[in-house]
C-alpha cells in the first residue's frame, strides 16, 4: 500500500508545509506591522519609483525622468519652498560615481495651507512627482546611488528631514 | 518501471507547482508589504475623546517622572530640567523647519505669559540638526535657530540638540510634540502634532494642578 512513490509525495508535501514562502500572507504582514508607525513615517514618506536603468550617450548630457511618489496623506516641501527655513526637496549625485548631474528641473509645487492657518501658503509636492534630470556619464556601466532629500508633513505633524537612495544603473555608450 | 516513472513525474510536477505557488505568494507578500509600509507612513495620530479639538499621544511616560537632562541654551549656558523642580513645565519639541510648530508657537508665547505668575515655564527643545564637527557650520546653525526663535517671538528658553534626549522621551519623531510636567516633575499629559490653543491650555492647567 505504502509504496516508495507515495512516501516521496508525502515527503514533498511535508517539506512544502515547512516552506516559509507558502505561509499565509497575513502572518507575514502582521510581523512587518510590529515596527513603529513613527519610525516608518520617517523613512517612507517618499518612494522612488523608476527608472532603475538608463542608457545614455557617453560624455553628453542626456535627459532622464526620475519618478517619485509621496505617501497618501503626506506632503513634502517643493524644491522652492516659500520661506527659506523650510527644507527644500533636493537631488544629489555622489561626486565619484562617474556620473554628473548637469541639470535638474523640479516640478513647481502646489499651494498647501494647514487648516489652522489657511492664510499661510506652502509650496509642496503630493502624490507622484517627476524630476527631469540631465546626466553626463563617462563611458561604461555605473551603479549610481543618488540621494533625494525631503522633509515631510501631514495636516498636523512634521517629520525630520530625511534622505532616500535613488539607485540608477547608468549604461553610457 | 512505468510506475516509478509516473511517481517521479508526479513528484516533479508537485515540486514545480509548489515552486510556482511559493513564487506567486512571495510576489504577493512583497506587494502587500509595500502597501502596508505606505499605510504606516501616514503616521496615524489618535484623537483624544476627552478633547475633540486635539490630538493626544498615548505615551507610556504619562504618570512617570520626566527623564532628566541637561542641554545648552542659545547663549551657550547649560540648562537642567532638575532646576525647574517646583514649577509646572511644558517641554515643547520643535524645529525651525516645522510649519505646524510655527502655528502653535504664538499660542505658547501667550500661554506662557498668562500662566507664568502661577509658576509655569516652557522649554523649547530644538530638533534642528547641529554639525558638531564643523564649527563654522555649527555657529551658523545656532544663529539660524536664534533668528527663527526671535521671528516667532519666543520669550522662553530655547535648548539645543533635542535629538540627544529623544530616546528617553520615547523617540520623539513627529513635531510639534509636548510633554507637560507637574511641579514634581511627573509627566501628566503629552500631545503630538498641531492641537489647539484650548487643548494646550487644558494640558498646562493639568500641569499646574488645576485641570482634571
Amino acid at each position: 500500500m505504502f509504496t516508495k512513490g507515495s512516501a516521496a509525495v508525502c515527503i514533498v508535501l511535508f517539506l512544502a508545509a515547512l516552506n516559509p514562502a507558502t505561509l499565509p500572507l497575513r502572518a507575514q504582514a502582521s510581523d512587518s506591522g510590529a515596527s513603529s508607525h513613527k519610525a516608518t513615517a520617517k523613512t517612507l514618506a517618499v518612494s522612488y519609483l523608476f527608472p532603475e536603468q538608463v542608457t545614455v550617450v557617453a560624455d553628453k548630457p542626456t535627459p532622464i525622468d526620475l519618478h517619485f511618489k509621496v505617501a497618501p496623506g503626506l506632503h513634502v516641501n517643493s524644491h522652492t519652498p516659500h520661506t527659506e527655513d523650510l527644507v527644500p526637496t533636493t537631488l544629489k549625485l555622489p561626486e565619484t560615481s562617474g556620473v554628473r548631474l548637469a541639470h535638474a528641473i523640479f516640478p513647481p509645487g502646489a499651494d498647501f495651507a494647514f487648516p489652522a492657518d489657511p492664510a499661510e501658503k506652502l509650496s509642496v509636492y503630493t502624490g507622484e512627482f517627476i524630476i527631469h534630470a540631465e546626466l553626463v556619464a563617462t563611458k561604461g556601466d555605473h551603479l549610481v546611488e543618488a540621494t533625494l532629500k525631503y522633509q515631510a508633513c501631514d495636516n498636523q505633524i512634521c517629520m525630520p528631514p530625511h534622505s532616500i537612495p535613488v539607485t540608477i544603473d547608468v549604461i553610457a555608450k | 518501471m512505468k510506475r516509478n516513472v509516473l511517481v517521479v513525474g508526479i513528484v516533479v510536477i508537485v515540486i514545480a507547482l509548489l515552486g510556482l505557488a511559493g513564487w506567486a505568494n512571495w510576489q504577493n507578500r512583497k506587494q502587500a508589504a509595500v502597501k502596508l509600509q505606505v499605510e504606516q507612513a501616514k503616521a496615524v495620530l489618535v484623537p483624544d475623546n476627552a478633547s475633540p479639538n486635539g490630538l493626544s499621544m498615548h505615551s507610556p511616560l504619562v504618570g512617570k517622572p520626566a527623564p532628566a537632562f541637561t542641554l545648552t541654551n542659545l547663549k551657550g549656558e547649560e540648562v537642567s530640567l532638575a532646576s525647574y523642580k517646583g514649577k509646572a513645565v511644558q517641554l515643547n519639541f520643535w524645529a525651525t523647519w516645522c510649519a505646524p510648530c510655527k502655528i502653535e508657537t504664538p499660542w505658547l508665547v501667550e500661554l506662557q505669559k498668562q500662566y507664568a505668575p502661577q509658576g509655569f515655564e516652557i522649554l523649547a527643545v530644538s530638533f534642528d540638526d547641529l554639525d558638531k564637527e564643523d564649527k563654522t557650520l555649527l555657529a551658523k546653525e545656532k544663529v539660524d535657530i536664534a533668528k527663527s526663535a526671535q521671528k516667532l517671538g519666543i520669550s522662553y528658553p530655547v535648548l539645543l540638540d533635542g535629538d540627544s534626549i529623544s530616546k528617553p522621551y520615547g523617540d520623539v519623531e513627529v513635531f510639534p510634540t509636548s510633554f507637560f510636567l507637574d511641579r514634581n516633575g511627573t509627566i501628566v499629559a503629552t500631545s503630538a502634532g498641531l492641537t489647539s490653543k484650548d487643548e494646550l491650555e487644558s494640558n498646562i492647567r493639568k500641569a499646574l494642578g488645576e485641570g482634571k
